[in-house]
């Protein structure tokens, strides 16, 4: 008779133990052991979105390039240098406009804060005999609009970071297609460091409160 | 709207006449069938009187409705209130019974957002532009902070205080700038996350906090109301008229990354953001919970985040996980990458990484 009860009681536990894992309070239990695993199996068939950066890149000037397996656009420069083209004052030889001294004074806020002189000076990226362009160390022509092909040439890493996506502003949207900034669109080439200066949010009711 | 789940109050629209269309396959000109029907709505009281039900539910129904549209019918029956009112308390009824959002149709959600469009509208005399855009299929939003690249100039704070209509009175932000000293490891307790003096300050990295939008979220599990869920597109969200304020979630979340509305939250009206969404930056009230929603508001469409757009460092990445080409994709495969408090099984959509 005791021994009955003992499985009749080990069958309803048993039962209760189901039932109580069944109807956990959790609404579901996820799929994927973690987000990674989620994000590989679930972008295995992606065949693109509707949502685009296009209407968000409209009013900028861009410029597509491709580097490696990377395609994407960056703002076009030229129209951005205030006296470009340069050659509408460098008709000379840059020796001959040092000297005349009829000319008033030109670059002369431009301070070269980049590098030490054994390793950059203008003429490292500047070719006096082509003001238009850029050169390279080869003494190769590169055009302003693409710039970041001379910082490359020591800047490696950031150059891998940069196509990739890890280094450099995004503009628009998140959306495809992809636009960047280009180096010289947040670093000043000939002072590329960023500035010390004041945050922009001071949070006086926490310095109250942890008084 | 036919298959409401609530009783509809009829202040304004009283004497609405429509033409309903006829079965017969003629032009309503040349139908001889009697078209012109009255379809005068009936009002809060006739509702729960004329339909037929037992004593318990009439008096459960009552009650709650009575408490809650006291007013609202005290002003149907007054001659003097004009349609304005009528209309504003016709809309605080439907307000105070619509469902919770995540349960609604497309079309619910539709109606809520343009009550709440045109109260404003009544309250203030401004339009606001509010939508409730669903997720869209194959997108899945991560987020990548380089903490290399912050200099901790807190752009991101103000740009996502003006973004999302945060108090000002109580100076409430979503994003925490941590100032670090080198060599000392992520140090939270001696990290600095209100500091005021010309940064980057020599010897330290900066390290921003915020809504991580956990794949395995707990603040999501211990809401009692279900106020708070994970979208498909992996935000998580609030619904600030389902959330009670008991701050269960504030208290589950191991990042700080949630706010609560301890006073009635103040912005200058011409600093309102007029571009809002249901789950985003539309005005909030006391006694709710709120925090960083990706500014779903922008995501929704393509925009970046404001917090990303802000930053001149490019220190902030956003994009879709599921889109192999994306940036965010390329940071994640490419870079070394950690969460915070990785071991708790959260998993955070939000990456740290450095150059």
């Amino acid at each position: 008779m005791k021994n009955k009860y003992h499985i009749k009681l080990y069958f309803a536990s048993s039962f209760m133990l189901l039932f109580v894992m069944l109807s956990s309070c959790k609404e579901k239990e996820e799929k994927y052991h973690s987000i990674i695993d989620k994000i590989e199996v679930e972008s295995k068939d992606y065949h693109g979105i509707s949502t685009s950066s296009d209407i968000y890149l409209e009013d900028l000037k861009l410029i597509e390039i491709t580097e490696g397996e990377h395609t994407f656009l960056i703002p076009e420069r030229k129209s951005k240098i205030k006296s470009y083209s340069c050659i509408e004052c460098h008709t000379e030889p840059l020796e001959k406009l040092q000297n005349n001294k009829k000319l008033k004074e030109a670059h002369w806020d431009i301070k070269l804060i980049h590098a030490d002189k054994n390793t950059l000076n203008c003429a490292t990226c500047h070719s006096g005999n082509d003001m238009n362009n850029l050169k390279s160390l080869t003494d190769r022509k590169i055009s302003f609009n693409l710039s970041y092909k001379l910082c490359m040439q020591c800047h490696s890493k950031e150059f891998e970071d940069w196509k990739g996506g890890a280094h450099g502003k995004r503009l628009g949207g998140w959306a495809q297609p992809r636009a960047s900034n280009s180096c010289v669109d947040c670093h000043n080439p000939h002072k590329p460091g960023f500035e010390t200066r004041f945050p922009s949010w001071y949070n006086t009711k926490t310095e109250e409160e942890r008084k | 709207m036919e298959n409401k789940k609530w009783f509809s109050l009829n202040l304004s629209n009283r004497k609405k006449q429509s033409i309903i269309s006829c079965g017969c396959e003629k032009t309503t000109e040349n139908c001889n069938h009697n078209l012109v029907k009255d379809t005068e709505q009936k009002d809060g009281f006739e509702q729960v009187f004329d339909v037929k039900m037992n004593r318990r539910t009439a008096f459960k129904k009552l009650t709650a409705s009575l408490l809650i549209g006291a007013g609202a019918v005290s002003t149907s029956c007054s001659v003097i209130t004009d349609d304005d009112t009528k209309e504003k308390a016709q809309i605080d009824w439907e307000e105070q019974f619509k469902g919770n959002y995540k349960l609604m149709t497309d079309d619910e959600k539709n109606a809520t957002v343009n009550r709440l469009v045109r109260s404003y509208e009544l309250r203030t005399g401004k339009t606001i532009s509010m939508s409730s855009k669903n997720a869209e299929e194959d997108v899945l939003f991560g987020y990548a902070f380089n903490i290399s690249k912050c200099k901790g100039y807190m752009d991101c704070v103000s740009a996502c205080v003006e973004e999302n209509n945060q108090d000002r009175n109580s100076q409430m932000q979503y994003i925490r700038i941590h100032e670090m000293e080198d060599g000392k490891g992520l140090n939270f307790a001696e990290a600095d996350d209100n500091y005021y003096h010309e940064v980057p300050a020599k010897g330290h990295f900066y390290l921003g906090t915020q809504c991580f939008h956990c794949d395995n979220p707990p603040c999501v599990e211990v809401c009692p109301v279900k106020a708070t869920w994970k979208e498909d597109d992996g935000i998580v969200v609030i619904d600030y008229d389902w959330c009670v304020g008991c701050r269960y979630c504030m208290a589950a979340c191991p990042y700080d990354g949630r706010r609560f509305n301890w006073s009635n939250p103040e912005i200058p009206e011409e600093e309102v953001n007029k571009e809002q969404h249901y789950l985003g930056n539309r005005l909030r009230k006391k006694g709710v919970m709120e925090k960083c929603t990706f500014c779903i508001q922008r995501s929704r469409k393509g925009k970046n985040p404001a917090c990303v757009d802000a930053c001149p460092t490019g220190a902030r990445i956003f994009g879709n996980l599921l889109d192999p080409n994306s940036t965010i994709r390329w940071v994640l495969e490419n870079k070394k990458v950690f969460r915070l408090k990785e071991d708790l099984g959260t998993e955070p959509k939000f990456w740290y990484f450095m150059d």
